[in-house]
């Protein structure tokens, strides 16, 4: 399949201008700031270092997910996949464009959002890359949520237990004496990002998240090479 | 190449329902080619089958020398436009940014849009969010959009609302001058007088079968009826076209009886309803 970078950034420039216009993907976007704004009034204690990651979690994942998912759901819905299906550009170069839109999105929410919480001074590039891993899972979750959902609204529906299970049940879990749902809770990427995140926050480095990153990485390749084959398999017509 | 579309014994099923039951029919380059038929008589999927869109059950198809099923490559789909029912447009976004985003997935400079909206007579309205434009109006630009690339074919699904009677005239008019520098047209419509004015051939479609396929002209002679009816103070009466009417006709006249003179030629809709016994709502 060929790939225009013509064609992909005329993809881009739509879908940004769309997407800042669409109520429910600003929705979206704004509740994971709206969290942390919450979490940056409650304060830090010192024991509180897991915490500290969950306005990036959230962030990513809220963002990465459910805007892609939107995007995804509402072009089948209002029936302008099929003009784009119809035009020259592959289904790669759609997905590309929509991908690298939430990318944007999900940078800037979460730029913002620790901002706001006023999460203390890590490693950049080692969070940065833990990020970007997560926000490639959560995209391809999103996707695959875009395409089974099949009106933007319902992509929200869809996409709720999907929230509460990756993100809800890191945040919670832990403070319940439920060992067999902990032992669940342990395999979750978004699990491992916060543990990765506390080691970073307690002055790690590269060898202490090395296994995390593979985590990561491992879940990036499974979800992403899922989320393409059901793309791919995908027919829009009917 | 013989012919652009070239369509044999074609069958689609869906499920149970037989929607095309061994259909066959070619267009030739540069044709306006018309499929008449009312709501539900498989025009839209035949549409979506020649734009490969959607699979055929049974049959042989080629559409410029390729088989559409195979043909989901820029260079098949950059030589082909498609209006349909149901194609949607970004209504969030102006007229102008639904269109500039078609003109770089095609290549296509982007001063083609001012074009293609004074074409469409939407020159006005470019900035304005397609949401808020009415259902004729949008379908300018989706029919604007679909010849935004000059396409080898264009086809044409229902375009009635495009071509209301304020617009219509200067959108007929666009189309055929498109037609006149090369465009083959394939339209479908339920409105004879759509295919009347702008088709070379028409096929009737009834419940996916073909019942005739010919020139509206040709149709007409085949089914003729050459009589005339003419109108006088005493009220109307159908005159035969022979010595003995004509006659009668140049009496009416010299006597300043005649009040109006009709042909009884049969629209389109007319011979419809003879070949396949229903209407063409
Ligand atoms: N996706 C579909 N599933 C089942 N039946 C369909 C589908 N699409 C169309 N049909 C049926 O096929 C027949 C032809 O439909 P269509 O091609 O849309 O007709 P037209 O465009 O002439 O109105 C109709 O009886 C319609 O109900
Ligand atoms: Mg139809």
């Amino acid at each position: 399949m060929n790939f225009s970078m013509r064609r992909f950034r005329a993809m881009v420039t739509k879908e940004w201008k769309d997407a800042t216009r669409n109520p429910q993907i600003l929705l979206n976007a704004g509740m994971p700031i709206l969290l942390a704004v919450l979490f940056g009034q409650r304060g830090f204690e010192p024991g509180d270092l897991a915490y500290l990651s969950m306005p990036v979690l959230i962030a990513i994942s809220v963002t990465g997910a459910f805007v892609q998912a939107n995007m995804i759901a509402e072009e089948k819905e209002k029936h302008t996949l099929r003009a784009l299906m119809l035009s020259p550009a592959s289904k790669l170069e759609v997905l590309a464009g929509k991908s690298a839109t939430t990318s944007l999105f999900a940078l800037i929410v979460c730029a913002i959002c620790v901002l706001v919480s006023g999460i203390p001074p890590v490693h950049l590039g080692y969070v940065l890359l833990l990020s970007f891993l997560l926000l490639l899972i959560f995209m391809a979750l999103g996707t695959i949520i875009g395409l089974i959902a099949r009106t933007a609204s319902e992509s929200s529906i869809v996409g709720l237990p999907i929230l509460l299970v990756f993100v809800f049940g890191p945040i919670f879990v832990p403070d319940f004496d439920l060992p067999a749902l902990m032992e669940f809770v342990h395999w979750l990427p978004s699990y491992q990002f916060v543990l990765a995140f506390t080691e970073l926050l307690q002055d790690g480095g590269l060898r202490q998240i090395a296994g995390y990153l593979f985590y990561l990485l491992a879940w990036a390749a499974g979800t992403g090479v899922l989320s393409l084959l059901i793309y791919s398999r995908k027919r829009f017509d009917k | 190449m013989q012919s652009i579309i070239e369509v044999e014994h074609l069958e689609k099923r869906y499920n149970k329902k037989q929607a095309l039951k061994q259909i066959s029919f070619q267009v030739r380059p540069g044709e306006i080619f018309g499929f008449l038929g009312p709501s539900g008589s498989g025009k839209t999927t035949t549409v979506k089958i020649l734009t490969s869109q959607l699979r055929h059950s049974s049959g042989h198809v080629q559409v410029l020398g390729d088989d559409p099923n195979r043909s989901r490559h820029a260079g098949f789909l950059s030589k082909i436009g498609v209006l349909t029912d149901n194609s949607g447009l970004y209504e969030r976004l102006s007229v102008h940014d639904n269109l500039i985003l078609f003109c770089r997935l095609y290549g296509v400079p982007d001063r083609r849009i001012d074009e293609v909206l004074e074409a469409m007579n939407l020159s006005d309205d470019r900035h304005t969010q397609v949401g808020k434009l009415s259902k004729g109006m949008k379908q300018r630009v989706t029919l604007g959009r679909a010849i935004l690339h000059e396409p080898a074919i264009l086809f044409l699904d229902e375009p009635t609302s495009a071509l209301d009677p304020v617009n219509g005239g200067r959108i007929r008019e666009t189309l055929r001058e498109m037609n006149r520098r090369g465009t083959t047209i394939f339209l479908t419509t339920h409105n004879m007088e759509e295919a009347e004015e702008l088709c070379d051939r028409v096929a009737f479609l009834n419940h996916g079968e073909i019942s005739a396929l010919d020139t509206p002209q040709a149709l007409r002679l085949q089914h003729g009826d050459r009589s005339i009816t003419v109108t006088t103070a005493h009220g109307k009466q159908v005159v035969q076209p022979n010595a003995e009417g004509a006659e009668y006709i140049r009496e009416l006249m010299r006597r300043g009886e005649l009040l109006a003179i009709h042909s009884n030629e049969p629209t389109l809709g007319d011979i419809f309803v003879t070949l396949t016994g229903r209407g063409l709502q």
